[in-house]
């Protein structure tokens, strides 16, 4: 667990000096305790393989620290609805900008919106002809929500606890950057005057997580080739390697029952006693969820 | 045995009237998948099909790198030397030595497709597919020649260059990761190998008629034939399947479909026989404690859970039981259950042997033990075979036909109507009839 400091200066975008140095952990996320709702028992289901179990704990792990990466980014107060990028760290020790000044950039080497810690976006506040994406970061007030959505199209808002202006010089970064134990989502512009050295100051939202809104719409495709031939249901897999299993069902005058469930690694078959019943079947994935059905039999 | 077993048959035959008696062949042999020529098919129909199931399963396995690759080309190689006896029976070492030049050398291109594939080298492949072509010619070529022209060059090589169409093409939409289209072609292909015995029994059958007194095509010899098909095919594919469920391959799904297919083949062969209602039977046997245990052995396997594998293999023993039960029923006797039951649990024994020496990595002892498995499935034609032909000899006896109409007339009264043709046609056929009848009379009397 070695250390690294990072110097960073985050202006260049607004042709300032801004150094940053702090502690960070290299790699390895921080652990977070497992807070799963409703976790089903998928292991207890579906008799898993070791590897299997593995990359379900994983899944498990990397779902309770809401690790998805940030795609959109929406403040609705002042009328932003952007896409982000990445930026890292720059050769010279400052922090990227976006390419694009109608775009934000998310600090990739620290942490994602909404796992513990700060995660930190940056966007300009003017380009050499006008406005930019965050002209109107200024208005933000306490209480305003900012919006992430992830990549899995997971919403997580986050709530404005206070803004502050800061000397381009002596920011606090590691208020702004470093670690703590609950999760948040600072954004950073340019504010103050500026002069031949950019903008002497930097303005800073500090957000805090208050709500996490799973994408319940699982893009999960449901099996095919469900067929039933006298008292053997088969059925395709599903080519998703979050895949672990398949829930069966028997529909008896429109009723389903889930009759059994089997794992990814098994024949996709299994003998059914009720020949006048219809089927169909779901694909279930790491984190229990489960596809839309499959057309049923006959 | 075999003449006790036909004296039984040949009284309710006769009993039968009109019928039998029309054909005196019939009358006096009982109609049976055991003959010469059954028994030339056959071994065509074994080592041709298990060349196809080989030479296909190698090239998977060559370009998936596994560690079986070559014990599999390996046994491709023994299967056409295998060959070499059969030919030499029937044309001599000589023919024999030539037949094997032609045939053995054609393997290696495969490994030339494979290596093409492997480094999309299209100018490899180009040669390969050159050399194929080649194969076809020569070994059309002998085919016409060893046979006299009873196999004439062109079909036969038609029907050659067909399969290694088949071949390359299951193993390019492998390749492709399109394995509905691979395991499609591949049924068709597997079907293929049983045309071409077909073709070339008859052909020998045709060209030897004092070596063969029967033809190879008569309908018990068929039901044999069909029999060995259905069967050996279930082998490979449980066999292939099981292989590939434990690697967890992207094509298992679809050998488990190909697998499913077979079943449905089977069944409608029983069908043809037994009806709806036993065809709908056999289906609920064959599935039950077979094709899904099978399943079983292999998810527990990589699960380490020796309980389940415990409990699917007693699922197999009762397969054993239960359907050999049916057979025993089906052909009323004529396939005893003890009997069945020993066979199928024999069956089973190499299917799991196959499956366990693979998974402990003995290749060899794998690629032996399917070769033996798979020859094993073609005993099933005939013994299964005969005690239907037994048990329903009308349905399967052997009428002689002509090739063409008789020539009953010299032209002397072409100018008299047709109605008095026909009247002259009935008067005959009241002749045979009353000839017939008399004669049959004749024979239940004594």
């Amino acid at each position: 667990m070695n250390k690294r400091h990072l110097f960073l200066a985050l202006s260049l975008f607004c042709f300032g000096f801004w150094t940053w140095t702090s502690a960070q952990e290299s790699s390895s996320p921080p652990v977070e305790e497992k807070q799963i709702e409703e976790s089903p028992d998928l292991s207890a289901e579906f008799s898993l393989l070791q590897e299997e179990v593995k990359k379900l704990r994983l899944a498990e792990e990397e779902e309770s620290a809401k690790a998805a990466t940030p795609v959109q980014l929406q403040i609705p107060t002042i009328d932003v609805d952007t896409a982000i990028e990445q930026v890292g760290v720059l050769d010279n020790g400052q922090m990227g900008v976006p390419k694009d000044e109608n775009q934000v950039g998310w600090f990739e080497p620290g942490v994602k919106p909404g796992s513990k810690g700060n995660a930190v976006i940056a966007g300009h506040v003017d380009s050499k002809t006008g406005p930019a994406v965050f002209y109107e970061l200024d208005q933000l007030k306490t209480g305003d929500d900012v919006t992430i959505i992830d990549e899995n199209g997971n919403t997580l808002t986050f709530r404005v606890t206070k803004t502050e202006s800061y000397d381009t010089k002596n920011a606090p970064i590691e208020d702004i950057f470093g670690a703590t134990s609950s999760r948040h989502l600072n954004l950073i512009t340019c504010s103050g005057t500026f002069s031949d050295g950019g903008y002497d100051e930097r303005f800073v939202v500090y957000t805090e997580l208050v709500a996490t809104e799973i994408n319940t719409e699982v893009e999960l495709d449901a099996p095919t080739s469900v067929e039933l031939r006298g008292n053997l249901l088969t059925w395709h897999a599903v080519r998703d390697d979050a895949v672990i299993g398949y829930r069966v069902y028997e529909v008896v005058d429109g009723e389903a029952t889930h009759i059994e469930s089997i794992p990814s690694h098994a024949r996709k078959s299994i003998e059914v006693t009720n020949e006048q019943a219809t089927y169909y079947v779901t694909a279930i994935d790491q984190l229990g969820n489960e596809s839309s059905p499959s057309a049923q039999t006959k | 045995m075999k003449k006790k077993t036909m004296n039984k048959i040949v009284a309710p035959a006769l009993a039968l009237g009109l019928l039998v008696p029309l054909n005196a062949q019939a009358a006096d042999h009982a109609p049976t998948a055991s003959t010469p020529a059954g028994d030339l098919r056959a071994t065509l129909d074994q080592l041709l099909s298990e060349h196809y199931v080989l030479a296909v399963t190698s090239m998977m396995k060559a370009y998936d790198g596994a560690p079986d690759a070559e014990v599999a080309m390996k046994a491709l190689n023994q299967n056409a030397l295998d060959m070499t006896p059969a030919i030499a029976s029937i044309y001599g070492d000589e023919g024999a030595a030539q037949f094997e030049e032609i045939f053995a050398g054609h393997n290696d291109y495969s490994a030339d497709f494979v290596e093409a594939a492997k480094s999309e080298d299209e100018a490899l492949r180009a040669d390969a597919e050159a050399e194929v072509e080649e194969f076809v010619d020569e070994f059309s070529t002998f085919l016409d020649t060893a046979t006299e022209g009873n196999l004439p060059k062109d079909a036969a090589a038609d029907v050659l260059e067909l399969h290694e169409d088949q071949v390359l093409s299951v193993f390019d939409d492998y390749v492709e990761g399109d394995y509905e289209s691979a395991y499609m072609t591949y049924r068709e292909g597997y079907k293929l190998m049983f045309d071409i015995s077909k073709a070339l029994s008859g052909a020998i059958v045709t060209q030897m008629p004092d070596k063969f007194e029967t033809a190879a095509d008569t309908p018990a010899v068929e039901l044999r034939s069909t029999l060995n098909s259905l069967a050996g095919e279930h082998f490979a594919l449980a066999a292939i399947g099981m292989q590939k469920g434990y690697d967890q391959a992207e094509d298992y799904d679809y050998v488990s479909w190909a697998e499913d297919q077979n079943t449905l083949d089977f069944k409608a062969a029983i069908g043809s026989v037994y009806g709806d209602e036993g065809a709908a039977q056999f289906e609920k046997v064959w599935n039950g404690n077979h094709i899904t245990a099978q399943g079983d052995i292999v998810a527990a396997t990589l699960e380490g859970d020796e309980a389940k594998i415990e409990e699917a293999r007693m699922k197999l023993d009762q397969f054993a039981v239960d359907f050999s039960t049916f057979l025993d029923a089906a052909t009323e006797g004529n396939l005893p259950q003890e009997a069945g039951q020993e066979a199928i649990k024999q069956h089973e024994a190499l299917v799991l042997q196959t499956f366990d020496q693979y998974v402990a990595g003995d290749a060899d002892a794998a690629w032996m033990s399917f070769r033996e498995g798979y020859a094993f499935m073609f005993g099933v034609g005939e013994t299964l075979g005969n005690a239907i032909v037994t048990q329903m000899p009308d349905k399967f006896a052997e009428t002689t036909m002509p090739e063409e109409m008789p020539e009953t007339g010299l032209g002397g009264a072409q100018e008299q109507s047709m109605n008095t043709l026909y009247a002259g046609l009935a008067v005959l056929g009241g002749i045979l009839l009353a000839f017939v009848t008399l004669r049959n009379r004749k024979v239940s009397e004594q």
